[in-house]
């Protein structure tokens, strides 16, 4: 028997059904910022207006700025007016065309800096943090501005760190929003029965859609019911509430199940990365000791908030990099701009903060006439060091990565061409996995587990662990789709935490159902955590996600086009458990890296997106592989199980930067396009 | 309601085709149906009637001889891998092969990609470059026209509307040609410069394609003996490239001259 | 309009509009629910059907155009054909939704080309792309597939 995935066989959220479903379709604003005037739905189809959801709830994982559909004020080209519901696809294609309305132009903001600065354009006048449990760390919005969060690092003493350096490097980089383009589009269908409602999504976020749609439709969790099919992909896109709301309400108003599938060219509407700038000042002694940092990082967050507070954050405390640097000062903002929204993509912040961080490490060495690896080696955080939130470094192998990348491609021969990077990243901190285990009555067992899958083969490692401790075959391990009227509370499938911490249940769960009769185990897992954001002391990660990469490139310096010839990660495991899965999702990171280095943007022409669609928006190919693509996955006996499914592209886009800066050309934006390049 | 499904015409000879391409001026030509294909799915083009020419024999022929003769329904994958295309005309069997996936040069057509005048294909400068003509057909007659004045501007042609191009032919003998096709972003991209180069009995053409709504071809440019460099810059110099998310005028420009430079390098 | 299709050697009629593609009618009145639509555009390979072998967009080509020719699809290939057999040993994929257009565009590279080099496989699966990136893996699987016996798969 083969694998599903070969035969044809697998089946994943777009292909679920329900007896007598509608289709639906979005109507959008064309404008990036206006007040609506009137939206009326044609008539003979069931439809969606903004009056129609008015009185319900605002929802939004960590600020409350969201309603199901905008309602008087659209903030950005995209923001959804209006839905219908049709027998058909085509029907309801050519039922959304004749949606009729009317806007008032107001001035917008499109550039995240800029909205930040006092006096623009607000997009929301007021920031209602979130009271939900995707809101796990204090938000810091910033009354009357764009800012929806601030966090901050303060460490040291910044000015008397500056006043010891030697060599000072100040520079600006930019990185550009970037879209997930998952080979599955978002899919949904909704379906009522009586109060209660049920929903077959696409999701990484179960719990935390559940609690959103609770809150939008007034009604206690219990009542609504999370299924969750397997994705096509996902990077982070299917996560939170999209356009769930919507198909319910259809759903409710036709008393009919609704099923949404977005197009293709929504789905840049829907959610992307964020865009980022980010000004950095670095000190170092003449021996290459880093003394200060200085770091301001504006994350634009598009129209609504989604995570982009979470991201913003992540994104400041990963911008020290993994070194000890004594006076650290960091302030990351996550700024509101009438463009789509941007919220989790692969990397979660950590990309952006890794291309300046390691650049800048670069600019420093050059002037400091150091090679850049020996720069990185001297400062590296090792175990027992404390790291600038005051959290002490345990299991950490930055300086083995560094030194394993180094090698594979021939460092201490040549460094021309050849660039390097480490990374530290962290994962969600605090969060709870819990995961029950049944017996059947054949032998098998079922784990009752909210991990969902995308195909980062949480599933497959999962089962392999319980088979492992359960002591059987892993064919007998059943891992239904997660269902929340069934599975227990689990944070979410993000941040690379699910092997990780639904491993630690497994095991819990485990011991449980052996000492208590081999029909029913349970366990939890509890991590608390967390930072203050204001100075940044905390915990920030239980344990920490460490990467290294390394690259050789040939530059074409008349075209400025790049080749990559060689690229390879060296990535701490701590412990592998599905290494085909590893590997894959190590060479995956890698690739989506080097488009995020390359030439994947989001371009954007007065708020609209303007290449929507997978030839305008070019994504790696086999042809853009480079010649060698390698990776190592280092373990340690007894060590944790450390995530992969984010680590080893945040490494790739600033190692391949490092390597064309040795040629000479010094890049300082994201993406390294030859247009860009010949500009530098 | 949904509109109404259009008509599907099937005509089985080439006499029948034309006079309906006479007689059904709402009616889409479908050669291999890519480009079509594209703007029917993406809901840019809803025709009342198809006039597919799939259905009649003869049209897919591949001929050398003193001429190359190509048949409008000969599949790019047809030419691409033709022993006959690739003896006499090696660097067109390379111009067809660095079309897209090998999923469109299954589907697409000679005749399709010059009527298309997609701006960004690779074919039509090859061709230009070659000095090809296509022959061209109506119930009113036939008539042959250079490939550079077939196609005229963006998507636009020189065809009337009821004409079909039946036939290419691309003059034999010893030459030697090359196409180099620039991308700017992923190896899938459409090109931001194509350029094709061809020396014929002392003569030089030079086509540079995916810049300008039509492929830019200066014969006064194109002097023999001429320095590389010097028609590079020349060329750069001559057009006024599009600006698009491969790349902006100014980089077209700087583009333009190291491709052609680069292309009479090789043919030397 | 009627259509007489062959649809992984069945003989079928179905019932279209001519402006339907093959991807729609093979997913919606064939249940072949292994042909994908990702970009609808022919870019992205996910709609990859065989057309008397050789691959085309299903998205792409209009429902008549496949009149009198043999289609073929992942389910048409059965359950252990050699080249599935070689991307579930080499775990040439991820999330799987790719995986279908990478298994018909192998198996018609391989028929074509028995023992292509590393080079020509990704040349010629350039135009299937996969988000998940998993291309290192599939281009073991093609490699491996084309190590067992040429003739066990052409067909």
């Amino acid at each position: 028997m083969t694998d599903p995935r070969v035969t044809g066989a697998a089946r994943y959220a777009e292909d679920f059904e329900l007896p007598g479903m509608l289709h639906a379709r979005i109507a959008r604003s064309p404008y990036p910022h206006a007040r609506v005037l009137r939206v009326e739905a044609p008539p003979g189809c069931i439809a969606l207006t903004p009056d129609d959801v008015r009185d319900l709830g605002r929802y939004g994982c960590q600020i409350q700025d969201s309603t199901v559909l905008a309602v008087d004020r659209v903030r950005f080209v995209g923001d959804p007016v209006a839905a219908v519901a049709a027998e058909t696809e085509r029907e309801a294609e050519e039922a959304v065309v004749l949606v009729d309305a009317d806007y008032e132009e107001l001035p917008a903001v499109l550039d995240a800096v800029e909205a930040a600065q006092p006096g623009a354009p607000l997009v929301h006048s007021e920031h209602e943090v979130s009271g939900g449990r995707a809101a796990y760390f204090a938000l810091r919005p910033q009354p009357g501005t764009n800012v929806c969060h601030r966090f901050s690092i303060r460490h040291g003493d910044l000015d008397s760190g500056f006043a010891e350096a030697d060599v000072v490097v100040e520079e600006t980089f930019r990185t550009a929003a970037a879209h997930h383009a998952h080979m599955e589009p978002h899919a949904c269908v909704a379906r009522w029965q009586g109060d209660a409602l049920e929903v077959w999504t696409g999701t990484q976020t179960p719990f935390n859609l559940r609690e959103d749609l609770a809150r939008v439709f007034s009604l206690p969790e219990e009542q609504i019911r999370v299924v969750c099919p397997p994705m096509g992909g996902s990077f982070g896109a299917k996560t939170f509430l999209r356009s769930e709301a919507i198909a319910a309400a259809l759903a409710r108003k036709a008393g009919r199940p609704v099923k949404l599938v977005l197009p293709r060219s929504e789905e840049w509407v829907t959610l992307n990365r964020h865009a980022a700038t980010i000004e950095l000042r670095l000190g170092a002694r003449a021996d290459g000791r880093l003394v200060a940092k200085e770091v301001s990082c504006y994350a634009d967050t598009g129209a609504y908030a989604d995570c982009g507070p979470g991201v913003a954050q992540k994104m400041g405390f990963a911008a020290p990099g993994p070194y000890r640097i004594p006076n650290v000062r960091v302030d990351s903002y996550c700024v509101y701009t009438n463009l789509p929204p941007n919220g989790a993509f692969r990397g979660y912040g950590q990309m952006q903060t890794a291309w300046a961080s390691e650049r800048a490490m670069d600019l420093l060495a050059e002037q400091l006439g150091l090679d850049p690896l020996e720069l990185r080696l001297r400062n590296v955080l090792r175990d027992g060091d404390r790291y600038c939130t005051g959290e002490t470094m345990h299991d950490v192998h930055f300086a083995e990565c560094l030194e394993a990348a180094a090698e594979a491609i021939g460092w201490h021969h040549d460094r021309r061409g050849k660039g390097l990077s480490v990374i530290l990243k962290g994962m969600q901190t605090p969060s709870r996995a819990a995961v029950a285990i049944e017996a059947e009555d054949d032998g098998a067992y079922v784990l009752r587990c909210a991990t969902t899958e995308m195909g980062q083969g949480a599933r497959g490692a999962l089962t392999l662990l319980a088979a492992e401790l359960l002591d059987v075959e892993p064919a007998r391990i059943r891992f239904p789709d997660p269902d929340t009227a069934v599975v227990p509370y689990d944070t979410r499938t993000t941040s690379s935490r699910s092997t990780y911490m639904m491993g630690r249940a497994l095991e819990v769960a485990a011991v449980d159902l052996k000492g208590s009769g081999g029909r029913r185990g349970y366990g939890e897992i509890v991590d608390e955590g967390g930072l203050d954001p204001d100075t940044g002391q905390g915990v920030a990660s239980t344990h920490w996600h460490q990467g290294a990469a390394a690259a050789e490139v040939r530059l074409d310096g008349e075209t400025g086009k790049l080749d990559v010839v060689r690229l390879h990660a060296s990535i701490y495991a701590g412990r592998v458990v599905d290494r085909p899965a590893a590997e894959l999702q190590t060479e995956g990171s890698m690739i989506m890296g080097l488009g995020t280095a390359l030439y994947e943007e989001v371009v954007y022409r007065d708020g609209q997106v303007a290449n929507p669609n997978l030839s305008d928006y070019p994504i790696p190919s086999f042809a853009d592989l480079p010649e060698r693509l390698t990776c190592d996955l280092i373990e340690r006996e007894g060590a944790e199980i450390h995530g992969l499914g984010e680590t080893a592209l945040p490494p790739v886009p600033p190692a391949i930067g490092n390597a064309l800066a040795s040629l000479g050309v010094s890049p300082t934006d994201l993406p390294m396009t030859p247009e860009s390049v010949v500009s530098t | 309601m949904p509109c109404e499904a259009p008509d599907w015409l099937a005509p089985e000879t080439l006499e029948e085709a034309l006079a309906l391409r006479a007689e059904r001026e709402d009616a889409t030509v479908v050669a291999g149906g890519t480009f079509v294909g594209i703007l029917v799915n993406q809901r840019l083009l809803a025709p009342t009637a198809f006039l597919s020419l799939g259905g009649i024999p003869g049209l897919n022929g591949i001929e050398g001889g003193e001429e190359l003769r190509l048949g409008p329904m000969a599949t790019h994958r047809a030419v691409e891998l033709s022993p006959v295309v690739r003896e006499g005309w090696p660097a067109l069997a390379d111009t067809f092969a660095v079309v897209a996936s090998p999923r469109v040069r299954n589907q697409a057509t000679v005749g399709g990609v010059l009527a298309d005048a997609d701006y960004a294909s690779d074919p039509p400068a090859m061709l230009v470059a070659l000095g090809a003509r296509a022959v061209v057909r109506s119930v009113r007659g036939e008539r042959e026209v250079p490939v550079e004045d077939l196609i005229v501007g963006y998507y636009e042609t020189s065809l009337a509307p009821d004409e079909l191009i039946v036939e290419v032919r691309v003059p034999g003998g010893r030459h030697r040609a090359i196409y180099r096709k620039f991308r700017s972003r992923s190896h899938e991209d459409r090109p931001c410069v194509g350029v094709a180069a061809c020396r014929r009995d002392g003569g030089l053409r030079v086509a540079v394609g995916a810049v300008a709504g039509r492929p830019q071809y200066f014969p006064e440019l194109c002097r023999t003996g001429s320095d590389p460099t010097e028609v590079g810059t020349a060329y750069a110099e001559a057009i006024d490239p599009i600006a698009d998310l491969g790349g902006s005028s100014e980089y077209r420009r700087r583009v333009i001259a190291v491709e052609v430079r680069r292309a009479l390098e090789e043919l030397e | 309009m009627k259509l007489a299709l062959r649809v992984n050697g069945e003989a079928l009629e179905v019932e279209a509009r001519a402006d339907e593609s093959v991807l729609d009618v093979l997913r919606r009145e064939l249940g072949l629910l292994s042909v994908r639509e990702t970009c609808g555009i022919g870019v992205c390979g996910a709609c990859t059907v065989l057309v008397d072998g050789a691959p085309m967009s299903g998205c792409l080509l209009l429902a008549p155009l496949a009149m009198g020719k043999e289609l073929t699809t992942v389910e048409g290939l059965g359950d252990d054909h050699p080249v599935q057999r070689a991307f579930a040993e080499a775990r040439g994929f991820q999330c799987g939704y790719c995986t279908p257009g990478m298994v018909l565009t192998a198996a018609s590279l391989l028929a074509e080309q028995p023992r292509p080099s590393e080079k020509e496989v990704r040349i010629a699966m350039a135009g299937n792309l996969c988000r998940c990136g998993s291309y290192v893996k599939i281009i073991d699987a093609v490699l491996g597939a084309a190590d067992q016996k040429e003739d066990a798969w052409t067909s």
